[in-house]
């Protein structure tokens, strides 16, 4: 894990984040990560898929196989009911600890 | 329900899904390199690394999804005992009742494991089996020299075949005190054979088993403990064995144990020799076992030796008895426990059936529980527990009870398992070997578990109702129709025990008060046997016996005072009826089986208390004469002559030429255990007579064995200062032989008076049940007119039909059940309608009681307060 996921849950933020749109499966979450963050945030696979199957048992994802454009099979996860509530949680909170963090630097 | 398979196979798909994931992981990674211009070995390693170790990763995987079940098993068993608080008394009461049940159950099988299951401790022991004659004239199947010598060349079934002669006792001189030990001969191969080796020096060789060979011995492990401290320089020591001495060239593994479950303290060498004569060779009694070859069967081993077997036959047997001789080949555990297999099993059938009780108990506890949890239930599945989990936290809280009441049972069982050691007959148990371990422990685990998945399964199937969410008082026909169904099992369960306890305790009582032909009150007695050593001349031994008397006799208070070699109930050895001759009459019919007698003085009749019902008895002066008379008992007599009058007859006994006067003839007695009366003559021990070495000296006297036995010891010791005596009171000695019978009485009984309790407390609390739940029913019933009597008449009725239904259950599997247990039975059949129909008489009585209460209770509802109950 890099520095960018030490403080908990925010993987879970960022996987969550992923698949707002679209059901992806864990190499297009790695990939959507580092590019939309333009490869300052990076995602280990070691850590990702018992992230995944944690957050699936928890029902805030559903894990299905799919074949992809490429033909490929593949296991494409979407968020639940449960996982946008909890994105929608842990956005405002990410959001506030941000703030939080931001003025106490400039403070500093 | 998924079964286990489906539920291993799932968890394997699963785990191929879960790599399958990675693996697609990995693939589009290199895919996505090679796109961006990587070359396609270099693209493979890059996702390799890029991905990290892919071994882990999938072990963090499954960490997440074992977690998660741990979790979900500790919050079933909080919840459970969060819910157990809340009822402590259900809780208490179900695991007390496993206690019992797995306690009773596992201190059984402590008993009978070593028996009935455990291997014995031989390598490969399924290959040993004992191979002999058997015959009328011992319990077990024996054979002689001649024979063994040609059965030895048997190659084709067994690998080996090795022989020891019975067992003998002999002195073992260590220092100055002579010790009375157990010694065995046998054969050079016979720890070979068994798979055994010395746990230190060498095993016997051919050599040392040559007949004229230096003697050499093995001696036991315990032996070599408690006489030589364990030092490894008793090897080639010389001891003196029987006045003669013996090197010790090694010692025997820890723990021996002799095939026939004899103790050995030393082995010597048989040294059979086959140049004897085949007639002296024949005489020569011997034990002998085989280890098959692997692969062949005990019935094959059988077929292959019967030609020998019959060869053997014409040359060894005495024509009278060949045609009563058969054929033994049979496992080493038969051997071993064939008298007390069948009481093993009772034991440990009685005890299962008991645990089947307790299930059932704690099963009708727990669904009375889960009909007032009905709401909790229905809740938890409304807010989206899945059935799987609901059906998983009941068997949790079936488990920690079981495993509750398992670690109480333990205890139970380490205190029962003591008593029953203390109570147990000798062979009942293999001493040394039975105790709590591993697999006793193990026992009650797999017991526990059963339990709580037999007793969990009921209130775990049901599935949650809607409408029980309103709290409405939901019918729930199947609950109860089940609950009734087992009332009615236990029922008959408990039926079956009792009548078995009391079939046992009726044969037991019948066994207690058949007349053993003797009185044994008053009579106390000395047995000892002469060391063959020193008492080898004829002379000497007469003159032994002569001194013992005389000093016997006078002891003061000593009261009638006789000597016989054996006394009743135990027959003697025996010889064949057909080697019986009456003067002046045609032979006696062949194949009339065995014959007892006894050597005695003139006082046996007296002491023994057996009256002598034609002619006399013997008298102090014939001892002296020439002739040797003898007393027959009434069966040998009537059997020899019919209605004619026997005394004043001569009878050859061993068709010898020598004629003996029948004076008298004496009662029966039992003579072959407690129950049986075989043939039996007396001959009066005459001055110039060798009786056996082995003796029993009787005593009818008003002392007490203590105090005769101090008297006893001190004349035989100065008779004899080496020889060991045994001083028992009569009553003690015939005692032994109702041992078993009143140990497996005694269980049985206790298990089923357990079980009419377990039944009771079932019916009751069925009934207590549905008293309650038809509260507001039998309030409209009342208010409508129904007289308290009616509605009490009608839970009894209730209760009636399905006590009726579990008793029918029960007569019939009791008539099935009993019969197994015949030979265990005495004097009484196992269809014996009084013992049944006792049995169910208890069990109706017991019904009527645990039915009372709740029928007065639902007869005293008052119709106000049921009306306006919710």
């Amino acid at each position: 894990m890099r520095r960018s996921d030490n403080l908990q849950g925010t993987l879970e933020l960022l996987i969550l984040k992923s698949l707002e749109h679209q059901a992806n499966h864990g190499f297009g979450i790695t990939l959507h990560v580092q590019t939309v963050s333009d490869g300052l945030l990076h995602v280990e696979e070691g850590s990702l898929y018992p992230a995944l199957h944690r957050m699936e048992k928890d029902k805030l994802i559903k894990g299905e196989w799919r074949v992809t454009e490429s033909g490929r099979k593949a296991r494409l996860y979407s968020l639940t009911a449960a996982g946008r509530k909890r994105l929608a949680e842990a956005e405002s909170s990410w959001t506030s600890v941000a703030k939080g963090v931001r003025k106490l630097l400039r403070f500093a | 329900m998924t079964t286990p398979w489906k539920w291993l196979r799932r968890r394997r798909e699963r785990q191929a899904e879960w790599q399958d994931e990675l693996d697609s992981h990995l693939a589009m990674r290199e895919e996505w390199d090679r796109a961006a211009g990587l070359p396609a070995d270099q693209a493979r390693l890059a996702a390799q690394r890029q991905f990290g170790n892919r071994l882990l990763t999938l072990e963090d995987v499954r960490a997440v999804h074992v977690r998660r079940w741990l979790d979900d098993l500790v919050q079933d068993a909080r919840l459970a005992v969060r819910g157990f608080r809340k009822s402590p008394t259900l809780a208490v009461v179900a695991s007390a009742t496993i206690a019992v049940g797995v306690g009773a159950s596992t201190a059984i099988f402590g008993v009978v494991d070593p028996l009935l299951f455990r291997s014995l401790p031989y390598p490969n022991d399924h290959q040993l089996v004992s191979v002999g004659y058997f015959g009328p004239v011992d319990n077990n199947e024996f054979n002689v020299v001649s024979s063994y010598l040609d059965w030895r060349r048997e190659k084709t079934v067994f690998q080996a075949m090795t022989s020891m002669r019975p067992e003998s006792q002999c002195d073992l001189l260590a220092g100055e005190t002579p010790l009375r030990i157990t010694c065995q001969s046998v054969e050079a191969n016979f720890l070979r054979t068994l798979g055994l080796t010395p746990a230190m020096g060498r095993d016997f060789t051919r050599d040392d088993d040559q007949p004229h060979a230096p003697p050499v011995a093995l001696i036991s492990f315990a032996l070599w403990q408690s006489r030589y401290g364990g030092d490894a320089r008793v090897l080639g020591r010389s001891v003196t064995v029987d006045e003669q001495p013996v090197k010790v060239v090694g010692v025997l593994p820890k723990g021996f144990e002799m095939p026939q479950l004899g103790e050995a303290d030393i082995l010597t060498p048989e040294r059979l020799d086959a140049t004897r004569p085949r007639a002296a060779n024949s005489s020569a009694p011997l034990r002998t076992f085989a280890r098959l070859r692997e692969g062949v069967s005990i019935e094959q081993a059988r077929a292959a030796m019967l030609p020998l077997f019959r060869e053997t036959l014409q040359l060894d047997v005495p024509k009278e008895l060949r045609s009563e001789a058969r054929l033994v080949v049979r496992s080493l555990r038969d051997r071993q426990i064939h008298e007390v297999k069948l009481a093993s099993w009772m034991l440990f059938g009685a005890v299962l059936a008991l645990l089947l009780l307790v299930c059932a108990n704690v099963a009708n506890i727990l669904l009375a529980q889960a009909a007032a949890r009905r709401r909790e239930l229905a809740v938890r599945a409304a807010i989206g527990a899945g059935r799987g989990r609901l059906v998983r936290q009941m068997l949790t809280e079936s488990l920690v009870l079981a495993l509750a009441g398992g670690l109480a049972g333990c205890g139970i069982a380490w205190a029962l398992m003591r008593a029953l050691v203390e109570m147990a007959p000798d062979g009942l148990l293999r001493a040394g070997r039975t105790g709590v371990d591993a697999r006793v422990l193990l026992f009650a685990l797999a017991a526990s578990v059963a339990a709580a998945l037999l007793f969990g399964m009921a209130p775990a199937l049901e599935r949650p109702r809607a409408e029980a969410l309103a709290g409405a008082r939901v019918a729930g026909t199947a609950r109860t129709l089940f609950r009734r169904l087992l009332v009615a099992a236990q029922v008959a369960i408990s039926l079956v025990l009792l009548t078995g306890a009391s079939l046992f305790l009726r044969s037991f009582w019948k066994l207690q008060s058949e007349p053993l032909g003797f009185r044994t009150e008053h009579v106390v007695t000395a047995s000892f046997t002469l060391r063959q050593q020193r008492y080898r001349p004829q002379q000497a031994q007469s003159a032994f016996f002569h001194e013992l008397e005389a000093r016997l006799k006078s002891i003061p208070g000593g009261g009638t005072f006789a000597l016989s070699d054996s006394i009743p109930p135990r027959g003697s050895m025996g010889r064949p009826y057909s080697n019986l001759r009456i003067a002046g009459h045609p032979p006696v019919a062949a194949n009339g089986g065995m014959v007892d007698f006894r050597w005695v003085t003139p006082g046996y009749f007296r002491v023994m208390a057996i009256p002598i019902v034609a002619g006399r008895g013997f008298e102090e002066g014939e001892r002296a004469s020439g002739e040797s008379p003898i007393v027959l008992s009434v069966t040998l007599a009537r059997r020899l002559f019919g209605n004619e009058n026997p005394v004043g007859q001569q009878l050859d006994l061993t068709a010898d030429g020598h004629w003996h006067p029948i004076v008298g003839v004496a009662a029966d007695t039992r003579n072959s255990g407690l129950t049986e009366t075989d043939p039996e003559y007396y001959r009066l021990r005459m001055d110039n007579s060798a009786p056996p070495r082995a003796a029993v000296a009787l005593f009818r006297t008003s002392l007490a064995p203590a105090t005769l036995a101090r008297w006893i010891r001190k004349e035989v010791a100065e008779v004899d200062p080496s020889l060991p005596v045994t001083v028992e009171a009569m009553e003690q000695r015939v005692g032994r032989f109702r041992e078993q019978p009143r140990f497996v009485a005694t269980l049985v009984a206790l298990f089923a008076a357990f079980g009419v309790l377990l039944a009771a407390v079932g019916l009751y609390g069925v009934l207590s049940f549905l008293v309650a739940q038809q509260t507001q029913e039998i309030g409209v019933r009342m208010a409508l007119g129904a007289r308290p009597r009616d509605i009490a008449a009608r839970i009894q009725a209730y209760a009636g039909v399905w006590t009726g239904v579990g008793v029918a259950a029960g007569a019939a599997c009791s008539l099935a059940v009993t019969r197994m247990a015949k030979g265990l039975l005495f004097g009484v059949t196992p269809g014996d309608p009084l013992s049944l129909l006792a049995a169910i008489a208890v069990l109706a009585l017991t019904a009527v009681v645990a039915a009372w209460i709740p029928s007065r209770r639902a007869a005293r509802v008052d119709p106000m307060v049921a009306l306006r109950y919710e």
